[in-house]
């Protein structure tokens, strides 16, 4: 019986820790009369910068607005799963760019074509924001989202260094031209190869190669793209031919030889951790998306530089990152209402204006994102307004998830050196067409 | 009238039971094999038959192949492993001492703990840069391997985590067949002078070998769901590391493909109805032949 | 011989014991020393800075921030860590007492009485362990999205019910098959009913039993990640699902926190797992194995 006693006292300490546990009572629960919106977004800086904008909102109108973050890993699964419910625990989800496909076609997103042009001013939007974030299918003239955020990729880089009389010296010395900001990718390899010091615990680059989600594919199909090769042809969706042609394995083979002069744990870096090597002073260029780039500024300060994808030849290309607001077809009209009403407030040009202000609102506005006022803002926005010229998205048709798993896993296995680079594009060629065809896309020859 | 209320009485006590296993095992089980041979989706509706496509796609990819060998290679290993040791642990903790039974309580913790939470926490450990194993190693001398991402480490990784955590499980089970040997046939073993080797080889291993046949079928049925530890290790899509359970998690999940992966989910199974019947039926052999000795 | 038995237990035990060690080591650590380069394992009240900011130190200052800080809500969740604690505890130990009510039951039913393939049905329950959560997830999913079941406790609680039964069922049969039947046949001589019989006589006999089942259930719920992930997105997340979702973090996970919840996670199941060491191994066998 001493045993029995022993296992109610645990029981009993389990009941007091629950008590205390649910004394406080969940939000949602104890307001459902009030008038609130629910915003889901990736965590990262610009989801506070929406909260403190829906904050002003609220002040407004009395709508109260609640934006939740979620780390990046896990954003797609815990959405999509939210959308498989017959209701979403969202109003709002600012989607990722290649979701838009699934979210029109499956009945997900709230189609806004015809409202859209009664809240915003069309023309004062990047054509690019409209085309990548907001239509589907593509140039249809059917819009599933309104401009949010606009994004890329670009490069945070140690200005320090890079300054440093000493280093300029030595580099000069070595490769018998000035120490910059790299313009186009041989000059990068050079630059990442002369700061590998890894007995300093110094590292060249850190590129993105994350295999949760998608980001070893948005690393990887951004220097793809430039060196000449692509994901397929849109028309007809074909596969091989493109992503296995020599210019593709040729990047595939690049980037493997960037990882040479990067930092431990290179073959594995997610968005978060590309961020972790360059605010832990360890890595002397790191790419991310120019949303995280508020991260790198608070922690390095004016340490911390700022460059846009390098070229080759004359082609540059960066990937596209950036999400549009999504209604969920999965809350009552009510919500969609209030829903409605955020989005058109959020949009007004004197609302936009204050976006910008905060740390990696990146407005879809033109003439904002133009001015003088932006480019100056921060460090990063100079280049980021840049990249906007050289956008391409990876494919956004309703398969894109298992496109993309593919991609993730078998470019994985090429820097595994479990396959070569070209064993692992026939590979994505072969999958993706086999994806296509039972989608009824692939065109015959 | 007695025998007919007892009747219907002895089904009031085990239906209910056995009504939440059918409602909430068999069906989703036969719910699983009308979805396999549809093309549902995780999201929007309208699920089409589409005969044995979901199949013949599981039989024609390299995935489906890789997974079963990830994991065929992962249960080998992991049982083989925890198996041995803790088969020599519990040969080294047969006699009793004092403070045994403390140490015994430590050592079976870790089983009792929550893979996906220890494995999150097991990147303090393995971590390349900062991991309490690599200093250990650099101390010694020895190279610092990326446990976590270097290619050939990533299902190292795991499988030293599910050691930690089950070695334990198979030494409390050998304990238990060690005990269960009668002290007088060491000593007439003793008497005839045998060599520790022989006695070993022919007392301690047959008699233990029983207990020792449960605990791996156990292990290994239990090894084949592996999920959290590569969920914390590597995440779901990292060919290097991808069981079954984690495949179906992509195609279910990360690809929304309904269909297609419950048709992974129904090859699973039969492998493990496959397992588990070989093990019930094992488990009706040991619980009769205990019958017999205790009568 | 001697030497070599208490070497394979020492180097064995110090092994073994390490991840938990430090696992409360890390609990008090600041951030920056859980992912520093140089390994800090000494705590100390505070540390004195080295003059040239270099940090080789192996000694950190101990700290219990992290255990202050499990109250406060971490970004990229929406609450505390004692929310999702509660949560866990909620569905733990309601399916837990659920598992044993129905489990002993039906054991009672099977030990008792003379059932037509009872040997079938046992083995039928036995078996339902076996299926890998993964492979039955996708239909509970469907059938869950029918009755708005997802993302509730309730959902999880029958979800670990059924899990859990199997184990119930076997081990409550072991420790019923023990109770002897003289005893109630005494009593329904007495002039009881067979469910006053069962109420009176086999439920107080195998209390101890029961309560031991219900630790293994309890721990098994707790532990419980896949179907706890793939049907939970929100309002029911437990504590495995809450850590899980830490990995990514823009501003890096926060081990000391990681560190403390598990701690104070892993610290009720490691206090029962000693209050039933005695029944561990019959816990672990569906009690097979009787010592």
């Amino acid at each position: 019986m001493k045993f029995l006693r022993a296992i109610g006292i645990c029981g009993a300490c389990i009941l007091v820790a629950l008590v205390a546990g649910c004394g406080k009572p969940d939000a949602d629960v104890g307001d459902a009369a009030a008038k609130s919106i629910t915003i889901w977004w990736a965590q990262w800086a610009p989801a506070e910068g929406l909260q403190e904008l829906g904050n002003e909102f609220e002040k407004e109108t009395g709508i109260a607005v609640n934006v939740s973050q979620i780390p990046w890993d896990s954003y797609q699964t815990k959405v999509f799963m939210n959308f498989a419910n017959k209701r979403t625990d969202f109003d709002i989800v600012v989607g990722d760019s290649q979701w838009i496909g699934v979210g029109a076609t499956k009945g997900l997103y709230l189609e806004l074509t015809d409202w859209l042009p009664t809240a915003v001013d069309m023309d004062a939007i990047n054509e690019r924001a409209w085309r990548y974030l907001c239509e589907y299918p593509s140039g249809s003239g059917k819009y599933f989202a309104a401009p949010c955020e606009t994004d890329a990729i670009g490069f945070a880089y140690r200005k320090d260094w890079f300054e440093d009389p000493k280093e300029k010296a030595a580099f000069k010395a070595k490769y018998n031209r000035e120490l910059a900001v790299p313009d186009t990718w041989d000059e990068f390899r050079d630059v990442a190869e002369f700061f590998h010091r890894p007995d300093q615990k110094r590292y060249g680059c850190a590129p993105l190669t994350g295999r949760a989600y998608d980001s070893l594919t948005m690393g990887f199909q951004q220097i793809m793209w430039t060196f000449g090769g692509s994901w397929g042809d849109p028309e007809t969706y074909r596969a091989d031919g493109y992503v296995n042609c020599e210019a593709s394995v040729e990047s595939l083979e690049f980037l493997k030889e960037l990882l040479k002069f990067a930092p431990k744990g290179a073959l594995n870096l997610r968005y978060s951790q590309t961020l972790e090597v360059f605010k832990n002073g360890t890595t002397a260029m790191v790419m991310d998306y120019f949303a995280f780039f508020p991260e790198a500024v608070d922690e390095m300060g004016d340490k911390a530089g700022f460059f846009i994808m390098p070229r080759k030849g004359d082609r540059r290309v960066v990937s596209l990152g950036g999400q549009g607001f999504s209604i969920s077809a999965k809350v009552p009209p009510e919500q969609q209402e209030l829903a409605k009403k955020f989005i058109a407030w959020f949009l007004q040009t004197d609302i936009q204006k204050k976006w910008i202000t905060k740390p990696a609102g990146f407005t879809a506005n033109k003439l904002i994102l133009q001015s003088e006022e932006f480019r100056q803002a921060t460090p990063y926005n100079e280049p980021f307004a840049e990249s906007l010229e050289h956008l391409q998205d990876f494919w956004n048709v309703p398969q894109y998830s298992e496109l993309l798993s593919v991609a993730q896993k078998y470019v994985g296995e090429a820097l595994d050196d479990v396959k070569t680079p070209k064993e692992a594009l026939d590979a994505i060629a072969k999958e993706h067409e086999k994806i296509f065809a039972e989608a009824g896309l692939l065109k015959e020859e | 009238m007695v025998s007919q209320r007892t009747g219907l009485l002895k089904y009031g006590f085990v239906g209910p039971a056995l009504v939440v296993l059918i409602v909430l095992n068999i069906f989703p089980l036969l719910y699983n094999v009308v979805l396999s041979f549809t093309d549902a989706e995780l999201v929007g509706g309208g699920a089409r038959y589409v005969g044995g496509s979901n199949y013949s796609r599981v039989f024609s990819t390299a995935e489906f192949v890789e997974a079963i060998r990830t994991t065929a290679v992962f249960v080998a290993a992991a049982v083989s492993i925890e198996l041995c040791l803790g088969f020599c642990l519990a040969l080294a903790l047969q006699r009793g001492f004092r403070g045994k039974s403390a140490i015994l309580t430590v050592l079976l913790i870790p089983m009792m703990l929550s893979p996906a939470v220890m494995a999150l926490f097991w990147h303090q450990i393995l971590s390349g840069d900062y991991g309490i194993l690599n200093h250990i190693l650099a101390a010694v001398g020895l190279g610092q391997p990326e446990w976590l991402t270097a290619p050939g480490l990533k299902l190292i990784s795991i499988l030293m985590i599910d050691v930690w955590m089950w070695t334990p499980f198979m030494m409390l089970i050998a304990l238990a067949g060690l005990n269960s040997i009668p002290q007088y046939i060491y000593e007439a073993a003793e008497i005839d002078r045998a060599g520790a080797w022989r006695i070993f080889r022919r007392i301690t291993l047959p008699m233990c070998a029983p207990l020792l046949a449960l605990a791996v079928l156990l292990r290994t049925t239990d090894a084949l769901k592996q999920f959290d530890l590569v969920m914390a290790v590597t995440g779901p899509n990292d060919a290097a590391t991808q069981t079954l359970s984690a495949l179906l998690f992509q195609k279910v999940f990360g690809d929304g493909k309904t269909g297609l992966g419950s048709a992974y989910a129904c090859v699973l199974l039969v492998i493990v109805i496959a397992l588990a019947s070989v093990f019930t039926r094992y488990i009706d052999f040991i619980q009769r032949k205990q019958g017999k000795t205790q009568q | 011989m001697k030497i070599i038995r208490w070497l394979v237990i020492v180097v064995y035990f110090s092994v073994a014991v390490m991840p938990l060690a430090w696992l409360a080591i890390t609990s008090f650590k600041l951030k920056e020393d859980t992912i520093s380069p140089t390994a800090k394992f000494i705590p100390v009240a505070s540390k004195i800075e080295s003059p040239d900011g270099s940090d080789t130190s192996v000694l950190f200052t101990a700290s219990t921030d992290a255990y202050r800080r499990l109250g406060a809500v971490n970004i990229g969740s929406d609450y505390s860590f004692f929310h999702y604690l509660a949560n866990s505890l909620i569905i733990g130990a309601l399916s837990a007492l659920s598992a044993v009510g129905l489990g002993t039951a039906c054991a009672y039913g099977f030990s008792r009485f003379r059932i037509a393939g009872a040997k079938d049905w046992l083995f039928f329950i036995l078996s339902t362990r076996f299926l890998p959560p993964l492979a039955v997830v996708v239909p509970v999913f469907m059938m869950y999205r029918q009755f708005n079941l997802q993302n509730t406790h309730v959902g999880l609680i029958l979800l670990y019910t059924s899990f859990n039964l199997s184990l119930s069922v076997w081990l409550m049969k072991g420790f019923i098959d023990d109770i002897p039947r003289a005893y109630e046949d005494a009593a329904l001589v007495d002039g009881y009913s067979r469910l006053q019989a069962f109420w009176r006589i086999i439920v107080p006999h195998a209390a101890t039993g029961m309560a031991v089942t219900a630790v293994f259930c309890l721990i098994s719920a707790l532990n419980e990640y896949g179907f706890a992930m793939a049907l939970n997105s929100s309002r029911a997340v437990t504590v495995p699902v809450y850590f899980a979702g830490l990995q990514g973090n823009i501003s890096g996970v926060p081990w000391p926190q990681v560190a403390a919840g598990a701690l104070v996670f892993v610290v009720p199941v490691a206090v029962f797992t000693v209050l039933v060491r005695k029944h561990l191994l019959r816990g672990v066998t569906f009690g097979t194995i009787k010592q």
